[in-house]
């Protein structure tokens, strides 16, 4: 990995949005390309807060502060994507469940998935199971993916496949559940096709849901 | 279960319960009684392993009783080993401060973006006003407001919750401070009055084990808590 990326990477990894920035301009001024910028500069920087966090040595403010400056660069990088004419990984609807307003997880998914390579349509938060269904419909996704961090809201996940089930739409997408709560174990439970433990893990989840 | 009302009874705690065990319990009911540190909720791996430690230390089978809800999975894999394990069945403190499941629920689904404060909560542990002094000196103000507003601003209400009038009372000045804060956020402050009736019950199922309800899950010796065991 070139200096620069790896520099790039290390300005997610710290949150440092001016740096990321800064770095990302440059490196496009000197011809480097758009994806080579995100899939070798932020997407890993990205990658490593994930894991860091998930262990226990990175905290919230951190990683929300590393998501802004992935942001930050990627606002540059994404309209010369689509320019390239970069193809769709494929189609993702994301929500955290009925109940639930916590959408730092779900938010970093999106970015994820979006540097991945998806076209994400994110409903937002507190969204009940038949906005899922309704969205499914207008969007066609791949995969629908879920957020909660409550015990408490877990649940809708479930009523949510249900209603995808009872809407005949269950075996059109594949469906993806994660948030702090959430365990393997919970998504084998309410028939989820799968489970992430954080943001990265997520949108490499995705991708392999996509090319299936 | 062989009698196991007839086993010593242990009891580890969060510090949350210690407003409420000692007037409660009766004499002679318990032999050990161990409080821990609210700060474990924190980091949930941190409370599986004290408690996994503090089980495995006790070498006479015993009914272990623990003070905790599922508390963000921190509950979850502790092995009962030789061990009899009682849990009260609920997600966190606040639905034994307000005194029941139903409670909790009646007011979670009244206004689901709900911060609790209470005794613990102001006295060792975390709330928004600490912790944006925390982040400002970490990151910084501008910063520290920018992940503070991150973090809040889906929230609606700021609720003090406390089982006896006179701690709602006690807390109310530092709850106020709290609230002034989280007004940016547009969050109301509420006080609660909740019960000590959870923990009442819970005496009860320990003086008498076939007493426990769908509101307490219990664990045979040999084996596990799981987080299943605390979905409804």
């Amino acid at each position: 990995m070139s200096e620069v990326l790896a520099a790039i990477s290390t300005s997610v990894i710290e949150g440092n949005l001016n740096d990321c920035v800064k770095l990302t301009q440059e490196a496009l001024a000197a011809g480097m390309a758009a994806d080579t910028i995100l899939d070798n500069g932020l997407m890993p920087g990205m990658d490593y807060v994930g894991v860091e966090f998930k262990a226990g040595n990175m905290f919230v403010p951190e990683v929300l502060r590393s998501a802004r400056a992935m942001q930050g660069a990627m606002d540059l990088v994404r309209p010369l994507l689509s320019a390239t004419g970069a193809s769709m990984t494929g189609k993702i609807i994301l929500g955290t469940v009925k109940g639930d307003l916590h959408d730092i997880g779900k938010n970093l998914v999106a970015m994820m998935c979006e540097g991945a390579g998806f076209e994400v349509k994110d409903l937002g938060k507190n969204i009940e199971p038949d906005a899922f269904v309704k969205a499914v419909k207008e969007f066609e996704p791949n995969i629908v993916g879920m957020s909660a961090l409550l015990t408490t809201t877990m649940r809708s996940m479930e009523h949510t496949i249900k209603a995808l089930e009872e809407a005949g739409l269950r075996d059109k997408v594949k469906v993806m559940i994660g948030g702090a709560p959430v365990t393997q174990s919970f998504a084998d439970q309410i028939g989820a096709d799968g489970y992430a433990s954080n943001a990265a893990s997520a949108s490499e989840m995705a991708k392999k849901f996509a090319k299936a | 279960m062989a009698s196991p009302q007839k086993l010593p009874v242990v009891i580890l705690a969060c510090e949350i319960m210690k407003s409420m065990l000692p007037d409660l319990l009766p004499d002679g009911l318990v032999d050990q009684l161990t409080y821990f540190d609210y700060g474990l909720h924190r980091v949930p791996n941190k409370l599986t392993w004290t408690l996994q430690e503090a089980i495995d230390s006790i070498e006479t089978p015993s009914l272990i009783v623990l003070g905790y809800g599922l508390c963000g999975n921190g509950l979850n894999g502790i092995r009962a080993r030789q061990h009899t394990l009682l849990i009260p069945r609920v997600d966190d403190c606040i639905a034994i401060l307000l005194g029941s499941h139903k409670k909790y629920m009646q007011e979670f689904e009244a206004v689901p973006g709900t911060y609790y404060l209470s005794k613990g909560w102001l006295e060792s542990g975390s709330h928004p006003l600490k912790e944006y002094h925390e982040y400002v000196e970490k990151y910084g103000e501008k910063d520290a407001a920018w992940v503070m507003d991150q973090q809040y601003r889906h929230y609606d209400r700021l609720a003090l919750v406390a089982h006896t009038p006179a701690d709602i009372d006690k807390y109310r000045a530092q709850a106020e401070a709290v609230a002034r804060y989280c007004e940016q956020w547009g969050m109301r402050y509420e006080e609660i009055l909740g019960s000590d009736v959870y923990v009442r019950r819970m005496i009860e199922v320990i003086a008498a084990l076939e007493k426990a309800d769908d509101d307490f899950v219990i664990v045979p010796p040999g084996g596990e808590i799981r987080q299943e065991q605390f979905i409804r």
